[in-house]
């Protein structure tokens, strides 16, 4: 039989271990010498005698994880434990904040026989006094669905299930409040400010605890049969509504440290987004984006921007016809439409999305959107065109852009994008524009604009890969350099397509529930502004480029990104250089 | 109208019976919810089939509501935990979509629940 050292060092790693987040499976010898209030030295002494005799494995600097033979007897060691406290205080009278202490003597002494007499006469329970489960005889237990008071949905019957500290002052606190196992409770609100959360009680009466309090008990969602009988609209207008928070407020932002080579580094405030969003009714809604880039805004100089980046009402009519208008994102790939700072990686955006799509390319207009079945979805707007006297040559397309301030729609531009979400983790995406955008020259000639774009996006668990293709193609290119040549006095070099393609893969490394997750990644880019010229024109070297980017994100909380990378540009000219840089981002929704 | 009062009386019966659900007999869905899209976003059943389902964020917080009912939950952020709602269909179709805004993309956050017979 082991020693009470023994079967108290294997407890403790059964319990702990239990509690770890997958797919973290080894606990930490800290963690372990911290529950059995000992010195590390001491517990990885004792944890290699345990590993020599087959009871644990023993990673250095990890961590340990039983093995079977090791689980098994831990389990029986728990189920001792827990069948003693029930006991103590079911028969005994005991209170439930003072039978620890005395199981914990008891659980080495007692026998398997005394241990199944006890189990029986408790009418073979399946958890202790505060809620911790029980291992059956031969070690196993039934699997808990639990959640914290942080975690649980709010406004939603849950009933207390677990106490995950044995603290007598705590256990006190908790009787003293009706918060015991077993007693149904809902959370009311919870508040980061001030650490808190409220809940209501079985009692309706209201308490107000710490979130450290709150993460120890964990709770079951009380499932509550919902018999819709939708039968007749008579009936679906009796159905009782949910009350839908009618204006909501959210945002972003974007914070940057760019070091590139050549010149100064800078720290940047690079975007400040809010996002406001109103419900009208279930199926009428406001969404609006304002976006201030780079902080400031001054007149005429080259400063921030403050923009209107989004700004619609949507009728949302069924699930696959959906009407919007107002002030619109293009739907054109990965970024433009998915670019809150945390669900990419890298400090800046890919330089896909800067040189070959505008991004944020926004317009007015108006059109539809919807779902078609089995995981094919569309939207296709009718938007007013780009501008074609504001091309040039490295940037292509991107200063076109008209904002939808005073837009000229003489000609209007159509966009769409097709979808398909119907397998889990992937999205593959075709999107398309096309317009025609001469409206400024006299006499009018056509600048017609297209440009397509692929795009696929895999994320299984920790790893994420993601791919995008675009082309951009310019009719009348040669005679709108001409123009602009005789407008401004310097011909901009326009091309006649642009091309641009990256691949990129990341995976998260590190997932702790505490410290939150840790993720590198690398990116590789091509992208050419002058891939093809009109016939006459030459095209420089220096904007046929591609980069390797490569980093790290840390994400202290899903919702904010602490960035990291390295970029790597290069361009096939002789003469002039593009410069690596070097960028430390701070970015977060809210 | 007749109708009406007659459903009204079933639910208030059904619901005041069954404030606790054994949820152990009733079909798992499970979706997850990521900006900007649920999946899976189409969920075939027959109807009056129990359901349980169970809902996962990949990134942040999202909401889950099934519009012309009150059910309406509130999704744990990536890596926080499950929102679980017991749900019974009659035959016909069950919109959903995203309550919580989620980001540029929100009200593409949409899906269907198809009760047939």
């Amino acid at each position: 039989m082991p020693s009470s050292t023994v079967e108290n060092y294997l407890k403790a790693i059964y319990i702990g271990t239990n509690s770890l987040e997958p797919p973290q499976r080894l606990l930490p010898m800290g963690q372990l010498a911290t529950a059995l209030n000992v010195t590390p030295g001491t517990a990885t002494t004792m944890v290699k005698t345990l590993a020599e005799s087959g009871l644990v494995e023993y990673e250095p600097y990890a961590g340990v994880a039983l093995t079977k033979a090791g689980q098994k007897l831990a389990a029986l060691v728990t189920r001792r434990h827990r069948l003693i406290e029930l006991f103590l205080v079911q028969v005994m009278g005991y209170s439930w904040d003072e039978v620890h202490d005395e199981a914990e003597q008891l659980e080495h002494t007692v026998s398997d026989r005394f241990v199944d007499r006890m189990d029986a006469m408790l009418g073979r329970p399946e958890t202790d006094p505060h809620g911790d489960p029980i291992p059956n005889a031969e070690g196993l237990v039934k699997p808990q669905k639990l959640q914290t008071l942080l975690t649980c949905p709010l406004d939603t019957k849950v009933t207390v299930t677990r106490i995950i500290d044995q603290d007598k002052d705590f256990l006190r606190f908790i009787e003293h409040h009706n918060l015991k196992p077993g007693e149904a409770i809902s959370v009311e609100e919870r508040d980061p400010a001030a650490d808190s959360v409220r809940v209501r009680r079985s009692n309706n009466r209201r308490l107000t605890i710490g979130t450290k309090a709150a993460s120890k008990l964990l709770v079951q969602a009380v499932h509550v049969l919902l018999l819709v009988l939708l039968s007749s609209p008579v009936w679906a207008q009796a159905t009782p509504r949910a009350e839908q928070p009618r204006t909501a407020l959210s945002g972003y932002m974007d914070f940057h440290f760019n070091n590139p080579e050549f010149s100064d580094a800078q720290l940047d405030f690079h975007r400040f987004v809010l996002l406001v969003t109103h419900n009208f009714s279930e199926r009428i809604r406001f969404v609006g984006e304002l976006e201030l880039e780079h902080a400031v805004v001054e007149g005429l100089e080259e400063k921030g921007e403050l923009e209107l980046e989004q700004a619609y009402v949507d009728f949302l009519l069924s699930r696959s016809f959906n009407v919007r208008a107002g002030m619109l994102l293009m739907p054109i790939g990965i970024i433009n439409e998915r670019h809150e700072p945390p669900v990419y990686y890298g400090v800046e955006r890919p330089f896909n999305d800067t040189f070959i799509i505008p991004t944020t390319w926004f317009e007015v207009g108006a059109g539809v959107h919807g779902e078609v079945g089995r995981g094919w979805r569309y939207r296709a707007y009718i938007v007013a065109p780009l501008d074609a006297a504001e091309f040039n040559a490295e940037e292509g397309i991107r200063e076109g852009r008209q904002k939808g301030s005073e837009a000229n729609v003489s000609k209007p531009g159509v966009t769409g994008r097709l979808e398909y979400v119907a397998i889990r983790g992937l999205t593959l995406g075709a999107s398309g524009w096309s317009g025609k955008s001469g409206f400024q020259f006299q006499p009018v000639f056509d600048v017609p604009v297209s440009l397509a774009e692929f795009d696929a996006r895999y994320s299984r668990r920790q790893l994420e890969l993601r791919g995008q293709f675009s082309q951009v193609w310019l009719d009348n290119a040669g005679r709108l350099n001409d123009a602009l040549a005789i407008r401004v006095g310097v011909n901009p070099n326009v091309a006649r397509v642009l091309r641009g393609f990256y691949g990129e893969a990341g995976y998260r490394v590190i997932s702790h529930p505490r410290f939150g997750e840790i993720g590198t990644f690398a990116r590789y880019e091509n992208f050419d502004t002058q891939f093809r010229m009109p016939t006459g024109y030459v095209g420089l070297p220096e904007f046929d480029r591609d980069a390797w980017v490569v980093g790290a994100t840390y994400w202290p909380d899903p919702d904010v990104a602490v960035k990291f990378d390295y970029s790597i540009v290069g361009n096939r000219s002789t003469v002039i250089q593009a410069p690596n840089s070097v960028n430390i981002g701070l970015g977060w929704w809210f | 109208m007749r109708h009406a009062l007659l459903s009204f009386v079933l639910l208030v019966t059904a619901a005041g019976s069954a404030s606790r659900v054994d949820a152990q007999d009733a079909q798992v869905i499970e979706i997850s919810a990521e900006r900007f899209s649920f999946n899976p976003s189409e969920i075939r059943v027959k109807a009056g089939t129990k359901l349980e389902i169970r809902l996962t964020s990949e990134d942040t917080m999202h909401g889950f509501h099934i519009v012309g009912t009150d059910i309406n939950l509130e999704l744990p952020k990536r890596g926080r935990g499950v929102a679980s709602v017991t749900f019974q269909p009659t035959a016909g179709r069950y919109e959903f979509q995203c309550s919580r805004l989620c980001g540029a993309g929100h009200s593409f956050m949409r899906g269907v629940i198809i009760a047939a017979e």
